[in-house]
């Protein structure tokens, strides 16, 4: 009752169990022959070995199938083409008339386990091993049997006559408790005529529950709720390609399985519903977890929740079940059933249950609540709510130092330097600071940079000490990003001042990324101890659904699909997806990583890796934001057309993650085509759009509000609103200054300074493009870099001729970094700047050097009309024109002059050519 | 209306309501629905009788009854029946003694003695309107029966226990098909609502017993199962009963189970003015003034109610929390003593043995108590509530919290159970994490001052220090008047805590009338003379401040001292304040 912790693995014989015992016996008959009687061949005899033990193993549903299902299973798994074993099946179960007649059944039983001096028996008798699989399940069988009271027994045997007697058509249930049985009004009607309706929402649900992947790994179950823990890789946006062959994940799943297979029986008890036993039923659980950790949406709230109503009456003392429905409804953002199921689950199992890391301790008789904290806090970051996380997190990281659960404290602290990075709070020192951070008890208030920094480095620590191999993994990849994104400084600013330098470090970036893959060595060499043996049986019963060729394993059917195989063939020896999971979270950093220093190969490979290698295994806004770099990529290398109907491709993919990456970046590619093409009134309709996006709570998205407010300066800039557009970018620093997004900070100053040279200001404009240079410098933002200097030399060639060399040094200093990585815009940008120097210089001479001039335009004016950047394309025909002009090739220049008016009329009559 | 003539209404009225009890008690037991008629035969009783026409020795259950009563009554509303309310006359049902023969009474008593399948077997092929009720009853009862074993032997390993009654679907299908047919009365309506409730389908069923009442207003049984389907206000409002005096026991018990207390009262009051002597009312009477908290009446009430009914063990477990609460260990002692000797199998009878142990500070006794009365009644609320209070002492805290949720499982509104989870969580050093269950506690009773300073302390610990929400919190507690007047002091020093020194000298101020009302002494006196004093020299109002002072004079100990500074401070040292000063410097105690 109270405060007593079932033990887990109690074992109840059912009518279910009996068949596969009924089986068994045909295995492994008492007699002396290797190949026994119905066995044509000793491959055939062994499939059955092997569906026996696929049944006994396997977690993919948590009731017991009924005696139609069973014998279509059976069927389905091949080779078992005569009637023979199915009548036998059925005539020894309907020989089961009296409780004697169980009682011989399960002695006959006893009969086929070999004896414990089973070294005695011949080779050639068939015996089942002890302490085999099948051997185990066996004797569980008899002992439960044998535990029975008298009345167990009658109700075996009642449950036997149902089983029996069930008509292989599934009749409609007669009533079915529905899905909300307190609340539907629906029933006053006839509740017959809601029958109908009802097994076609059970289809429904059974369709979806089939489309869900098999994760085939054993992860700590309490890690299942923060997935925000596990992708610390965000991104800053910047190009890269895109590969438009995907792996068909997800497309294939819904092959297999027949309608009743997984077709929900219905609850009425007096129909014989059994639960599987308690292993199978928390592999479920488990599986389930992973998926939902994955792609929340791919499980059916509905659909699920049903499951689990059913398995929680079914099983009210496993408590589990309420944490599945807490991550169910995480997954689909109910709030308030998420919180109420939380509470419910720690309520009930005093975080006890299922922490895998944590050895039991035995004297300790408090229960884990420090655990609960955790959870709540991650839930309330999940669903935007960042100051009552950190209230909670705090308390969390208190609770666990009272307990000393340095585990847990170390979850806690990568959960909330998690928190921090996310979510912009500007000043922690009231909420945080007092429990931890050893540094505020000396009396030193730090930044919340510095704060993060710390806790950085306390989870870090703590977790290599305690061994948590995928924490220590993911802290790492934390520090990167940190160090990727702030300048480290000292933490004490007393004393001898050291030798401060002020840029961000990449090798330290590169180091900590290298170091999380140290994962990926730990576990290949420990692999086998990892797998689940019940993942392993599910696939392999629901492969059995494929064509069979041979009586081997399925192998041959790799073809077809590459997933399921590649988990099945791979299984024994590989790595749990969570630290698959993980690894392709270093991957997209690195993308993310090399896009920010300026190299787009490097970014693109990156990301392509991950879209290759990671995208089974990783969750599905990882994959989605993969995708994304790779379309951004091309977008800005091989213009919009190719971009979009990546894109296209894309969505269908990612058809279910709403508020995703991909409706992210599709508004971010209409927003620049609309920009380019001069559609200003659509620009401005998609920039509104990207706002909305974000969350309206101070503090919580910020990259992306930084991102929406960038593109509407950009767009009042286009509609040369310059003092709108500086105000919305004045306004922009301030913000990102006062969150500290320093990355953002260049960016924005570059716009700044581009908006003064677009109003003809190139003298205001000049300490804005030298400021947003030096960030450049320090976080080593080398391309962001070399486009500061284009629009550096810009405004000093707008200050008159006379500064033409030099700006024509700094064009020429740029070039590699732009030829070798920068997109068609930036080229073409550099190319017409360029061109504009020499033209402009009093000591060139037109005449003599036109090739040069000329090939610049060329080169700019076809790399701009594949991006239909009517603006700039125009520039360059018009330079071209004039160049013409002065040599005197009329023809050529009459040519130009016709292209310059092409995109001139474009631009001033935006019109929409596609979508 | 001449008072004669509205005495002669009333009356006949309860003339007419005792005629129409007898039929229906009589009615009831032909059925064996022996609980309703148990109910309606106290009702009978209940009804005050005509001194003219009775012996004193008819009325002798009635005799004496009620000193406590007249106490109580003087300050209450006198409840006046509702103006122009007309009660629809609901025609006494006709038996049809004819058609049920032998077989009837054969059956009959098999049924009594507890042979349910027995019963059903002989009424096999019997068309009468009682035989074919009393099948049905019969099935449906050794359905239950089986049930209840079987709920015992198939317990697993899970704590699956879903045991169901067998013969439900088989009845609901008979049952059906019968109403479709128009044959059903009223008595297998019941039925038929109570197999539909079952099987999950409440609003049919809903409807059904809904037709069933209205046709047949006496049956107690189908007013309380329609009443357990009445959870919220809407679906009570949306009901269409016809008017008949057992609808307004209905509507008292419904406002009762939806915590609508003072409506609930009002209409018991209303009803004892024709069942002055109902044990029955009295006794949910009593139910509701301690959902308010008014503990002297209910003990009174329930001292009365065994006096004239002594081997009563129903709502006694209130009793004994009446008890609890006032701490009277040995008339709990009396009453477990009772109700043991009357009936130890009873799940009440544990709680009140486990409320004794408890008052006692034996917890693990306690606690065996309880579990027993759980093994009787799984879904015996109080109980678990009361365990998990056990564990709480025991420091036993994560017991505690199973025992909480499951209580509150079984009843999501239960806010006793909710604040003790905050309360374990909180003991646990959890104080954000109990928030939560105290936000839940305080939403479902609103009222009770107890649950807002229960919050207020959580927002006021150590790690939280969110004063401005204690703040909030003990204001909504001092407005409904908190019995301890524990707000008022907290209010004063959180403000003062806070800096407003304006809000904390007014609460101050208002915690020291109320403990010069209620003649207390103590430490928060002396704190807020001295606040009091200090302020009121801030703000140069040297007259308050002096009278304060010369209050504190009156203490010994270090705040005479302060006082004395401050009045010295204020220029009027002891030279100017006159004699109490002098006395002080001469005669120091």
């Amino acid at each position: 009752m109270v405060g007593i912790f079932i033990q887990p693995g109690a074992f109840a014989i059912t009518p279910h169990k009996v068949s596969v015992c009924i089986l068994l016996k045909i295995y492994a008959p008492p007699g002396l022959r290797a190949v026994p009687y119905p066995f044509i061949s000793i491959a055939q005899h062994n499939r059955l070995g092997l569906f026996l033990l696929a049944l006994t193993k396997s977690c993919d549903d948590i009731v017991e199938p009924k005696l139609d299902e069973f014998i279509h299973q059976f069927r389905v798994a091949g080779g078992f083409s005569s009637h023979w074993y199915i009548n036998h099946l059925t005539s020894s179960l309907s020989s089961l008339l009296s409780p004697d007649d169980l009682f011989n059944f399960f002695a006959e039983m006893r009969g086929i386990l070999a004896g414990p001096d089973s070294g005695v028996v011949e080779d050639d008798q068939l015996m089942l091993d002890l302490n085999s699989n099948l051997g185990i399940f066996l004797r569980r069988c008899v002992l439960a049997f044998n535990l029975l009271s008298f009345e167990g027994v009658c109700h075996l045997l009642t449950n036997i006559e149902i089983y029996r007697k069930e008509a292989p058509s599934s009749c409609p249930p007669y009533e079915q408790p529905c899905l909300d049985d307190s609340s539907s009004n629906l029933e006053t009607c006839s509740e017959y005529e809601n029958m109908d309706l009802e097994n076609f929402v059970y289809e429904k649900v059974s369709e979806e529950i089939e489309a869900r992947k098999e994760a085939s790994e054993k992860v700590p179950f309490h890690l299942h709720a923060p997935k925000t823990l596990l992708d610390l890789v965000d991104d800053i946006d910047v190009p890269a390609d895109l590969v438009s062959k995907h792996s068909e994940k997800g497309r294939q799943a819904g092959s297999y399985g027949d309608p009743t297979n997984n077709m929900l029986p219905d609850t009425d008890p007096s129909s014989g519903t059994f639960l599987r036993t308690n292993w199978q039923v928390q592999g479920y659980l488990q599986e389930q977890a992973d998926t939902i950790e994955k792609d929340g949406s791919s499980v059916s709230l509905n659909g699920f929740e049903i499951i689990l109503q059913q398995l929680q009456k079914m099983a009210p003392e496993l408590h589990r079940v309420h944490f599945l429905r807490y991550l169910n409804s995480q997954s689909h953002d109910d709030y308030i059933a998420a919180l109420e199921n939380l509470h419910c689950y720690f309520d009930y199992s005093a975080g006890t249950e299922g922490f895998d890391f944590v050895p039991p301790v035995s004297s300790n008789s408090y229960g884990k609540y420090e655990i609960a904290l955790l959870c709540l806090g991650m839930m309330q970051f999940h669903f935007g709510h960042p100051k009552l996380a950190l209230e909670v997190l705090t308390e969390a990281v208190r609770v666990s130092q009272q307990q000393s659960n340095d585990t847990c404290l170390a979850y806690t602290l990568a959960a909330i330097s998690n928190l921090l990075f996310e979510n912009g709070i500007s000043s922690t020192s009231k909420m945080l600071g007092l429990s931890y951070s050893p540094l505020t008890s000396v009396g030193i208030t730090l930044s919340v940079q510095q704060q993060l920094f710390v806790l950085l480095r306390g989870s870090l620590k703590r977790a290599e000490s305690l061994k948590l191999k995928r924490l220590v993994a993911s802290n790492h990849l934390a520090m990167a990003k940190f160090d990727l994104t702030h300048v480290q400084r000292p933490l004490l600013s007393f004393g001898p001042k050291a030798f401060m330098k002020l840029r961000t470090c990449p090798v330290d970036v590169c180091k900590e990324i290298r170091l999380s893959y140290h994962l990926i060595s730990d576990f290949g060499s420990e692999g086998s101890a990892m797998t689940v043996d019940g993942a392993f049986s599910t696939a392999w019963l629901k492969n059995l659904q494929k064509p069979m060729g041979s009586l081997v394993l399925s192998l041959e059917s790799g073809s077809s699909n590459s997933s399921n195989v590649f988990q099945f063939c791979a299984q024994p020896t590989s790595i749990p997806g969570s630290v698959l999971q993980l690894l392709g979270s270093s991957y997209l950093l690195r993308a993310t990583a090399w896009e920010l220093y300026g190299s787009a190969p490097l970014s693109r490979m990156n990301a392509l890796v991950h879209a290759t290698c990671f995208a089974d295994a990783s969750s599905s806004s990882d994959a989605a934001l993969a995708y994304v770099k790779l379309i951004q990529h091309l977008a800005v290398f091989k213009g919009y057309r190719g971009a979009f109907s990546a894109l296209k491709i894309a969505e269908e993919k990612f058809l279910s993650v709403s508020k995703s990456q991909i409706l992210l970046c599709k508004l971010q590619l209409l927003h620049d085509c609309a920009l380019h093409r001069g559609q200003l009134k659509l620009a401005q309709q998609v920039c509104d759009e990207l706002r909305v996006l974000a969350s309206p709570v101070t503090g919580v998205d910020m990259q992306l509000k930084t991102e929406a407010g960038l593109r509407h300066a950009r767009t009042l800039l286009a509609a040369s609103q310059f003092r709108e557009a500086a105000s919305v970018a004045h306004s922009l620093f301030c913000m990102c200054y006062g969150y500290n997004l320093q990355v953002e900070n260049a960016s924005v100053l570059l716009l700044l300074a581009e908006i003064h040279k677009k109003s003809g200001n190139a003298v205001v404009g000049l300490p804005y493009a030298l400021a947003s240079l030096s960030f450049c410098q320090s976080f080593n933002l080398d391309l962001l870099k070399a486009s500061a200097t284009l629009t550096l030399a810009e405004l000093w060639l707008s200050l008159g001729s006379s500064h033409a060399t030099r700006a024509l040094n700094l064009i020429h200093g740029a070039f590699p970094m732009i030829l070798g990585h920068g997109g068609l815009e930036l080229c073409s940008r550099a190319y017409i700047i360029e061109a504009k120097c020499y033209l402009s210089d009093p000591n060139f001479n037109v005449s003599e050097n036109y090739e040069v001039v000329i090939d610049s335009l060329r080169q700019a004016s076809d790399e701009l009309q594949l991006l239909e950047y009517h603006e700039m394309a125009a520039e360059a025909f018009y330079l071209m024109a004039m160049v013409y002009d002065k040599l005197g090739q009329l023809e050529k220049r009459e040519e130009a002059a016709a292209s310059f008016k092409k995109h001139i009329l474009a631009l001033n009559n935006p019109q929409d050519k596609d979508d | 209306m001449s008072s004669k003539e509205s005495c002669r209404i009333v009356e006949r009225k309860k003339e007419s309501c005792r005629s129409e009890l007898r039929i229906a008690i009589r009615q009831l037991n032909d059925r064996c629905l022996y609980s309703a008629s148990k109910w309606a035969a106290e009702q009978l009783t209940g009804i005050e009788q005509d001194p003219a026409k009775f012996t004193p020795s008819n009325t002798r259950f009635q005799r004496g009854s009620s000193s406590i009563q007249r106490r109580y009554r003087t300050n209450e509303i006198t409840a006046t029946p509702v103006a122009g309310v007309s009660y629809v006359t609901t025609p006494v049902m006709v038996e049809d003694d004819l058609v049920d023969g032998d077989f009837y009474l054969l059956a009959k008593s098999y049924f009594d003695c507890r042979e349910y399948k027995r019963a059903a077997h002989v009424l096999r092929d019997q068309s009468g309107r009682k035989s074919l009720f009393l099948r049905f009853y019969a099935l449906y009862l050794a359905g239950e029966k089986r049930k209840e074993e079987e709920m015992i032997e198939l317990e697993g390993p899970l704590g699956k226990s879903d045991a169901i009654n067998r013969e439900l679907v088989p009845l609901e299908r008979e049952l059906s098909t019968l109403r479709k047919n128009g044959t059903i009365d009223p008595f297998g309506l019941y039925l038929y609502g109570l197999v539909l409730k079952q099987n999950g389908s409440e609003s049919l069923a809903r409807t059904v017993l809904e037709e069933s009442v209205n046709n047949y207003p006496w049956n107690w049984n189908v007013w309380s199962e329609l009443q357990s389907l009445c959870t919220t206000i809407d679906i009570l409002n949306s009901l269409n009963l016809n008017n008949h005096w057992m609808k307004d026991f209905f509507l008292a018990s419904a406002y009762q189970e939806l915590r609508m207390h003072n409506e609930a009262l009002a209409k018991y009051q209303y009803l004892q003015g024709t069942f002055c002597y109902s044990n029955y009312i009295q006794a949910q009477v009593a139910k509701v003034q301690y959902s308010l908290r008014e503990f002297d009446q209910v003990e009174a009430t329930f001292e009365e109610l065994l006096r004239n009914d002594p081997y009563r063990v129903d709502d006694m477990d209130m009793y004994s929390n009446v008890l609890y609460a006032k701490e009277s260990a040995s008339a709990l002692s009396h009453l477990a003593h009772r109700v043991f000797m009357t009936d130890k199998y009873r799940p009440e009878s544990c709680c009140i043995i486990g409320n004794y142990y408890s008052l006692k500070g034996m917890h693990e006794k306690s606690v065996v108590y309880f579990r027993r009365a759980l093994k009787l009644n799984k879904n015996y609320l109080s109980a678990w509530t009361l365990m998990g209070h056990e564990f709480v002492e025991m420091k036993n805290t994560p017991a505690a919290v199973d025992a909480y949720r499951r209580a509150v499982d079984i009843d999501p509104c239960d806010y006793r159970a909710w604040y003790g989870l905050g309360q374990a969580y909180e003991m646990m050093g959890m104080p954000f994490y109990a928030l939560h269950y105290f936000r839940k506690s305080v939403f479902l009773q609103p009222n009770d001052s107890r649950l807002w300073i229960a919050m207020g302390q959580c927002y006021e610990t150590e790690q939280l220090r969110m004063l401005d929400e204690a703040i909030k919190c003990y204001r909504r507690a001092a407005d409904c008047n908190d019995g301890e007047a524990i707000a008022l002091h907290q209010l004063a020093k959180l403000h003062s805590e806070v800096g407003r020194a304006d809000e904390a000298a007014f609460y101050y101020k208002k915690d020291l009338e109320r403990m010069e009302d209620e003649e207390r002494e103590g430490p928060n006196v002396v704190e807020a003379l001295i606040y009091l004093a200090t302020y009121c020299r801030a703000q140069e109002r040297y007259e308050e401040a002096e009278v304060y002072c010369t209050r504190l004079l009156d203490y010994t100990g270090p705040e005479r001292e302060t006082a004395k500074s401050l009045l010295r401070g204020m220029g009027m040292g002891s030279s100017q304040s006159g004699p109490p000063g002098m006395d002080i410097e001469q005669f120091p105690p």
